[in-house]
């Protein structure tokens, strides 16, 4: 489905397309990122906190992200990450081929209901 | 974005973030009503393991930038320098082996992969005549004749070009002191069929390769440095060969060395008569085959023309057939399974160099093994232990490549010094780049065989079991302990297959020199005289200025007698077929072959050749009396098996002149080399009876002078040299050296293959001492409390050291088992280099199954005694 060698498995990339998809709203720190993504998944989504910090590093190195230091809520200093030109055309993308696939899918099983 | 600094405030700034993350978590669970270590505890959960996502996190970065590999090696630099002592035995073993395949790589590559230094050497061949089985039992290739040679050009469709070329002895005068060169004479296409391009000058053209008009010549880079003074201004002068004005044409690059022999070359020329002559083999050929043909096609075509000539001429062609050769097969065709096997020995040498430092490794990385847990236990990854033992090994093995490069490069100078002229293209030996490559790469090799296996051991080892455990308390290395045994076995192994292929070689040497070659070599001097082309136009003339020569030098103080042979022997000569009076008449190729020698009275008793019936030749055997032939004790055998052969007649097919009477019988000589098979059919007739050649134009040949002395045979050089300016001082002495150098000349090869494979057993035997040494000892170590225990129970000492001693024979005797299997099984990989002596010869095996035996007890011994002092109440004290 993607390019990318660093994702190692569906997981991964799932999780890094919710950051794409988080960020494309405002820009967030990570705890901020983490309570996002519990909201709009649900908790569906169990992992590890932790785990979204190697995801936010991948992401930078690839330039999908850009961070620059600022504060959070509670005035602590922090990291605020925010999308980059490249970050919003990779989710269009991600975007597009999901589309595509859940489509493909609809068809699929709609042809199998007949 | 690769700059160290810059990451160092990325991972700053990742710890803020995290850190930020949990104290905003802990908050918020205790909005939520929970104590702050409950808070805490929860974040922590829920958060994962902090420094493994921290971890992670960081080499995101770190894969692409090799950073992690650097802080390896720097690293690696600090550990090995704590540990002087392992790093230094690691890096010499290290540097033993490469250097030893370093040295032996770059002979390989000069002689064997080095292309050859003419244009698409891949398609050039040699044709060569294959003799009649019957008259040359087991010879596969012979001299070409001419008509023969025009025939295969005419008929072919696989060759692009061929070329005929012979050669011979010119005088070459005018130019400072008279000498005598040694002279290519090939057909005009010779150098365009090689690719070859003079650096001064120009090639052939065809009008001079006609008799007449082929007084040019071709100077090889060597004689116009050392003849000509590398004047650039050679071409278009005048040189005398042989008496007669010769213009210098060209002059060729210093790579261009074919014939091997060749000083200069000169147009062949071949007159009309000396075409048409079949039956007469005296050319060597080149080919060159055209595009897309293979050596077998070439071959199965030549198989046509062959068996076409033969129903054409039966009466030379009979039984006569040709064969293809590639060039690079017959330069080096006969040394390669030398030199194969010497890169393997030298290759076993470096495995066993392998499995010693991998033996080094795992002793220290057990050592450091609470270390590697604990990195273990904190989320380190598989990658992140192996790397840093990888590392290790890589950067010692490294070390050792550089030591060995130098070790390589004086070993080099010896191998070129020892091989002398037994190798082909010996000039081009060093540490070219390819071979620093060949280094490098086998270095990097090196360290990471021997890192492997106690880096695979480690990630295999029990975390939790080795952090249960204290420091001093690791026993539990049973499974490792298995490998390291292992080890041993496979050095013993390697190192029995080394020790029987270098017993095998002594024992070949020492069959060698105990052959017989029917000759007494001692005090006995021999020269060759270079006779010069025009020096004398008749037989008569060449024997009376020999006769001559022997006369004078017998006179000498201090020698016993004086001869002259055209080959000595050991290097062959010519075979010739007879026509036996009293047998059917047979067209000559259906003829017996003898080997035919010329001498001159008094040869066979200077050699002490024994005299077995009738008498030798005679100073009265003149070309006017009855022409005599005196034989070898074979060919009286094979011709008159149940009489005498004395009172017998024979003619010489290619001396056809003269009935010849068999006079005498002498002993059998190794004509063709030490390891040749025992009595070659030799006919013995004298100089003076030469009588008129079916060849045309009589041309003198060169001989051999053998004088025998009453003392030290060097001695009287001086006044030979003398005596033979004295007779004619045009004729040049070469060569002089007693017999027993010249038999030592010929063993070199085989003593030189010897003592190569003896230094190779006794790097292996070393560096099989240390294993079995290194892993007992460090056993020992690590079994201290366990003895001590077992001696306060009261064990006793003798069985305590017999067990490590046990501990020891156990790996080392499986090796054994390897090791006599596999050296059975490659026995056919010596078979062609060893002589006298099975490849799987018992004693040989025994002896060496012996030594490895004796090596592998004595290296147990330290360490089994060690065992014995164990004091108990010392180790029980340490718990």
């Amino acid at each position: 489905m993607t390019k990318n060698s660093d994702h190692r498995d569906l997981f991964s990339g799932a999780l890094e397309l919710m950051i794409l998809h988080s960020l494309r709203l405002k820009p967030m720190h990570g705890y901020a990122l983490v309570k996002h993504i519990r909201q709009v998944s649900d908790d569906l989504l169990q992992i590890e906190e932790g785990s979204l910090y190697p995801a936010l590093q991948r992401m930078l190195k690839q330039g999908l992200l850009d961070s620059e230091a600022g504060v959070s809520a509670k005035g602590r200093p922090t990291r605020i990450y925010r999308l980059t030109k490249a970050g919003r055309r990779r989710l269009e993308q991600e975007f597009s081929s999901f589309e595509k696939m859940f489509a493909g899918i609809t068809r699929v099983l709609a042809v199998a209901k007949v | 974005m690769g700059w160290p600094f810059i990451r160092r405030r990325r991972y700053a700034d990742l710890s803020v973030s995290i850190q930020e993350h949990l104290e905003e978590k802990v908050d918020e669970l205790m909005e939520s009503g929970m104590s702050r270590e409950e808070a805490t505890r929860t974040a922590k959960r829920e958060f994962g393991n902090v420094t493994l996502y921290e971890q992670q996190s960081r080499e995101v970065w770190q894969r692409a930038n090799l950073e992690s590999i650097a802080m390896d090696v720097r690293f690696a630099i600090r550990q090995l320098r704590k540990s002087p002592g392992f790093t230094f035995m690691a890096v010499l073993i290290m540097a033993l082996g490469i250097g030893a395949n370093t040295a032996i790589f770059s002979v390989v590559h000069a002689v064997l992969l080095e292309p050859l230094p003419y244009q698409d050497p891949d398609r050039l061949v040699h044709l060569w005549h294959v003799p009649p089985q019957s008259s040359f039992p087991g010879m596969t290739q012979f001299a070409v004749s001419a008509a023969n040679f025009l025939d295969w050009q005419k008929q072919n469709t696989v060759f692009s070009g061929m070329a005929l070329g012979s050669g011979g002895g010119f005088d070459l005068t005018g130019q400072g002191k008279p000498e005598s060169i040694a002279v290519g004479t090939v057909n005009y296409n010779f150098f365009s069929l090689l690719g070859t391009q003079p650096i001064y000058g120009r090639v052939f053209v065809p009008q001079e390769d006609q008799p007449g008009h082929d007084h040019e010549i071709i100077l090889t880079y060597k004689l116009w440095q050392s003849r000509f003074g590398a004047d650039p201004n050679v071409v278009g002068r005048s040189v005398t060969l042989d008496g007669s004005p010769y213009i210098v044409v060209g002059v060729m690059g210093p790579k261009m060395t074919k014939p091997d022999f060749a000083q200069a070359w000169v147009p062949l020329g071949l007159t009309q008569e000396e075409a048409a002559v079949r039956g007469e083999h005296h050319y060597y050929a080149i080919a060159r085959l055209k595009p897309g043909v293979s050596i077998a096609q070439a071959q199965a075509e030549m198989n046509t023309i062959s068996h076409r000539l033969e129903q054409a001429y039966p009466a030379d062609d009979k039984g006569w057939g040709a064969v293809v050769i590639s060039m690079r097969d017959e330069l080096v065709g006969d040394v390669r399974p030398a030199l194969l096997m010497m890169l393997g020995a030298v290759g076993f040498v470096l495995l066993i160099a392998c499995a010693n430092v991998a033996n080094l490794i795992f002793a220290r990385a057990l050592s450091r093994r609470k270390e590697i847990s604990i990195r273990s236990a904190l989320g380190a990854s598989r990658g992140r232990i192996v790397q840093p033992l990888l590392t290790e090994a890589v950067l010692l093995s490294l070390c050792g490549g550089v030591f060995g490069l130098v070790l390589a490069h004086f070993g080099i100078d010896l191998l070129v010094k020892f091989f002398a002229d037994k190798l082909p293209r010996m000039g081009d030996i060093g540490l070219s780049n390819t071979v620093l490559v060949f280094t490098l790469v086998l270095s990097i090799a090196t360290g990471l065989l021997s890192g492997i296996l106690p880096a695979w051991s480690m990630i295999k080892a029990d975390v939790s079991e080795a952090l249960k455990q204290g420091v001093g308390r690791l026993d539990s290395d049973s499974g490792s302990g298995l490998t390291r045994s292992v080890l041993v076995s496979v050095e013993v192994a390697l190192s029995l297959v080394l020790f029987i292929g270098a017993g095998l070689m002594l024992r070949s040497l020492w069959n060698l020199q105990a052959v017989d070659p029917g000759f007494d070599p001692h005090h006995t001097l021999t020269a060759t005289l270079e006779i010069p082309r025009h020096q004398f136009t008749t037989p008569v003339q060449e024997s009376q200025f020999l006769d001559q020569l022997v006369a004078r030098i017998r006179a000498l103080p201090g020698v016993e007698g004086a001869g002259t042979v055209d080959n000595l022997p050991l290097q062959g000569g010519s075979n010739q077929p007879v026509a036996i009076e009293g047998r059917p008449v047979v067209p000559m190729s259906e003829q017996p072959e003898v080997s035919v020698r010329v001498v001159t009275p008094g040869y066979s008793s200077a050699m002490r050749i024994p005299l077995l019936e009738g008498r030798d030749i005679q100073q009265s055997d003149s070309a006017n009396s009855e022409a005599v032939v005196v034989i070898s004790k074979s060919m009286a055998n094979q011709f008159w098996p149940h009489e005498s052969a004395i009172g017998h007649h024979l003619k010489l097919t290619f001396l056809p002149d003269k009935e010849r009477t068999v006079v005498g019988v002498v002993g059998d000589v190794k004509q063709q080399g030490l390891d040749s098979a025992a009595g070659i059919a030799t006919l013995y007739y004298p100089a003076a009876q030469t009588g008129d050649s079916s060849m045309g134009p009589w041309r003198p040949f060169s001989m051999s002078l053998v004088v025998r002395t009453q003392n030290a045979p060097e001695t009287l050089t001086p006044v030979i040299t003398n005596v033979v300016g004295q007779v004619n001082s045009s004729i040049p002495l070469d060569n002089v050296m007693t017999l027993d150098a010249w038999i030592g000349s010929n063993l070199t090869q085989p003593s030189f293959n010897m003592q190569l494979l003896a230094i190779f057993g006794l790097l292996a035997l070393v560096l099989c001492a240390i294993g079995i040494y290194s892993v007992l000892a460090y056993a020992v170590k690590r079994r201290m409390r366990e003895i001590g225990l077992r001696l306060a129970f009261g064990a006793s000492l003798r069985h305590v050291a017999a067990e490590v001693i046990a501990q020891g024979m156990k790996p080392t005797l499986i090796g054994i088992g390897v090791g006599l299997a596999a050296a059975i099984a490659m026995g056919h990989v010596v078979a062609s280099l060893i002589y006298g002596v099975s490849a799987r010869d018992f004693a040989t095996f025994v002896a060496a199954t012996l030594i490895i035996v004796v090596i592998a007890f004595g290296a147990s011994i330290v360490p089994a005694l060690r065992a014995t002092r164990v004091d108990p109440l010392k180790v029980l004290h340490e718990e």
